[in-house]
């Protein structure tokens, strides 16, 4: 047993270093920064808690946050209940199993920045491809990114982009549901619909807690789809992009760090809250 | 097997390790034949070097081949220097960030292509780069190869040269002249003008001013010139807010009311404002000299470059310009201290600005050159340009120099809702001026 003890640390060892390095010590050296007013790399002042002031009377941080919020319900709604259907369908198919699987992964292949710079030509207004497609039917050209539909436009390849990868852990988590539930389901007659809704999602939920957390916190970092479609304007500016402007344009490390330690905040009571509603006994087979 | 297996991967382990020490062991030996006694002798001609220039002629930049063939002259004159042709593109900020954690985190480049002022102090005043003034008069033929000019506004405020420019700027009013013709307009030299044409394109479903309101930098530089002149428009922000300043932007919300700015002006970018002027879809923009070899051809040959119109009300003239010589290149102070690179690291330097390579680049790039070197080869607008430049009562540096990039980011940021209406002039220079006394306090 000692002897365990001794490898099971070596083994961890590795991994706890690489967290150490780029997790742990980032995190408390930006918390460390928080409390600095900083000029570029070389000019930092102590300013006590100035920027935490800043940072609960700081109107354009609150816009940030309400975007991220509904880009998060767009995520939610969309991304993991299009991912839910998908994989629902899929599962019940008998053949083309592998393409569809596939078909529906591919979009994480491609990195965000290229999927982002496809959709800049999609939407541009003066030669873009939607609106290309309305002016040869006859149609006046829309302004995509307005200020009105700017974050929902910007949501659409947000969304898009990772329903696959949801996609593939529903329909892994499915897979694992053992073959006699459904023979017995069978049975009783019931199908369709209903064996989804009473069967199949139930059986799964742990794996829908899972991926509404993952969903809830990855939209935290949305950064690449707004920065290369919109840059923040028209109301779309979220929280990545906000710190990002503050730290690496404006060169403010000290109040973009404390926008950087708001982020961790807010996404670790988002995670609790998320867990507590989704509070059940967990399901074994 | 076992045995045998692991016997191979020792003899495996072996071979790296003799591999390893002996491509360290060459680079140590010459570095053991230097003794700090004998620092002075000349190093042996074909010690190989490595060197590390970084850069922004690279991505889109109009001057990328240009500079890499003025490496390559070097390169083949000094066959035992290597040089690291390190560049990012300026499109962005990026560049910005990659320079400060070089230079703070003992990675500085052998030699930086950066901005002199205000971008520049932070690692100036940390000594991380050399003055360069004993450099320039222990040797007149290079010193004297520039305008004296160049080398008075590339000095740090304490008086120092530390970077060695190569090609100045300008920015201005870029005009389409097939365009006006063809709407039978007069060129935009007044501001009165600058309305007509504005209102009539709008009219005919053409993009007057193709300009991004996030990336409003010259927009934002050249209307507060223009309607603060040149004195108004150095003031800053600190000492209370210079009225015409917000005449400027107040001017800006004019021509966006006559229709002056693209549609989709919230969400392009300065490459995608650049695109609709080359493909002929807008009639102005207000760029910098560096965005004539962006053009198209075709466009570029019908361009012409007016200084932005002095808006009316303020008391700009209308034809002073922003411009001048705000980058350069320093050498880290690193290297000037490393015996073995310092002097592969000043002549690449000397190469670099030499009126020979100083002229490579401004044919390239369309820039006001650094040394006294007759460009050729470049289109009319350039030289349009380079007699704005030379008419102009007097050049000015950006107003992003003079502020902090906070400020001048909250500026940009309301530009938007200054020209929607829903903040006025006053309001957004106020925010800035908030701003800029908490980062200078």
């Amino acid at each position: 047993m000692k002897g365990d003890k001794k490898y099971i640390f070596l083994f961890l060892l590795p991994a706890a270093i690489m967290m150490t390095t780029f997790v742990y010590y980032p995190f408390f050296k930006s918390f460390y920064l928080s409390f600095f007013r900083t000029t570029g790399f070389f000019d930092k002042k102590y300013v006590g808690l100035d920027n935490y002031e800043r940072l609960f009377s700081d109107g354009l941080l609150g816009a940030a946050t309400l975007h991220t919020l509904e880009i998060m319900l767009y995520v939610i709604i969309f991304q993991v209940g299009l991912a839910l259907v998908l994989a629902v369908m899929v599962d019940s198919i008998r053949w083309g199993k592998t393409f569809f699987r596939t078909v529906f992964f591919f979009p994480i292949v491609i990195s965000g920045a290229a999927i982002s710079l496809l959709f800049v030509l999609i939407y541009n207004f003066q030669f873009g491809l939607l609106n290309g497609a309305l002016e040869s039917l006859g149609f006046d050209k829309v302004l995509w990114l307005s200020e009105n539909s700017a974050l929902k436009s910007v949501a659409i390849p947000t969304v898009w982009h990772y329903v696959g990868f949801y996609f593939i852990l529903f329909l892994t988590a499915m897979s694992k549901i053992p073959s006699d539930f459904y023979e017995a389901a069978k049975l009783e007659g019931i199908t369709g619909i209903k064996k989804t809704l009473y069967l199949t999602i139930p059986l799964i939920l742990s794996d829908i807690k899972v991926v509404l957390t993952l969903a809830i916190t990855g939209t935290l970092k949305v950064f690449d789809f707004v920065w290369i479609l919109t840059r923040g304007q028209n109301q779309t500016e979220v929280l990545g992009t906000y710190m990002y402007k503050k730290a690496l344009i404006d060169l403010n490390f000290g109040y973009g760090s404390t926008i950087a330690v708001y982020i961790v905040a807010f996404g670790v009571i988002l995670s609790i809250v998320t867990n507590r509603l989704l509070k059940k006994e967990e399901i074994t087979y | 097997m076992l045995l045998k297996g692991s016997k191979s991967l020792m003899m495996l382990a072996l071979v790296m390790v003799l591999i390893l020490s002996a491509c360290s062991g060459t680079k140590d030996t010459p570095a053991a034949a230097d003794k700090p006694g004998e620092t002075k002798a000349e190093p042996p001609k074909d010690e190989p070097v490595t060197l590390r220039v970084f850069s922004t002629f690279g991505g889109t930049d109009a001057g990328r081949a240009a500079f890499q063939k003025v490496l390559d002259h070097f390169t083949a004159k000094h066959p035992n220097v290597t040089i690291d042709n390190d560049v990012m593109s300026a499109n962005d900020n990026g560049f910005r960030t990659k320079v400060n954690t070089d230079m703070n985190s003992g990675n500085e480049p052998d030699l930086l292509f950066y901005f002199v002022g205000a971008d520049a102090e932070g690692f100036v005043k940390a000594g991380k780069v050399i003055p360069m003034n004993e450099l320039l008069d222990a040797d007149a033929e290079w010193k004297n190869g520039f305008k004296p000019d160049a080398l008075k506004l590339v000095q740090q405020k304490d008086g120092n040269i530390y970077a060695i420019p190569l090609t100045g700027f300008y920015e201005g009013l870029f005009v389409n002249k097939a365009i006006f013709e063809k709407h039978q307009l007069e060129l935009p030299t007044d501001w009165a003008r600058l309305k007509t044409a504005v209102k009539t394109l709008a009219s005919k479903g053409i993009t007057p001013i193709s300009a991004p309101f996030d990336q409003s930098h010259y927009l934002i530089e050249n209307s507060i010139l223009s309607a603060a002149g040149p004195e108004g428009h150095h003031k800053g922000l600190l000492n209370g807010i210079d009225p015409n300043w917000g005449k400027g932007l107040a001017g800006l919300k004019e021509l966006y009311d006559l229709g002056a700015f693209p549609k989709d002006a919230a969400t392009i970018d300065l490459n995608m404002a650049m695109n609709y002027y080359s493909e002929g879809l807008s009639a102005m923009i207000i760029e910098g000299s560096w965005a004539i070899n962006s053009m198209s051809e075709q466009v570029r040959n019908t361009t012409t470059v007016l200084p932005f119109p002095a808006i009316s009300g303020g008391v700009g003239s209308g034809k002073d310009i922003i411009g001048g010589f705000s980058t350069g290149f320093y050498m880290a102070k690193k290297t000037y201290e490393d015996t073995k690179k310092k002097d592969a690291a000043v002549a690449l330097l000397k190469h670099l600005t030499s009126p020979e390579s100083i002229k490579i680049i401004a044919e390239s790039n369309g820039g006001t050159p650094a040394a006294n070197v007759e460009v050729t080869g470049l289109p009319q607008v350039a030289l349009d340009g380079f007699k704005m430049a030379a008419d102009a009562p007097t050049i000015n540096a950006p107003i992003d120099t003079q502020v902090s990039q906070e400020t001048f980011t909250t500026i940009r940021e309301n530009i938007q809702p200054v020209l929607k209406g829903s903040k006025t002039p006053e309001q957004a220079l106020e925010e800035a001026k908030k701003v800029e006394e908490n980062n200078k306090k």
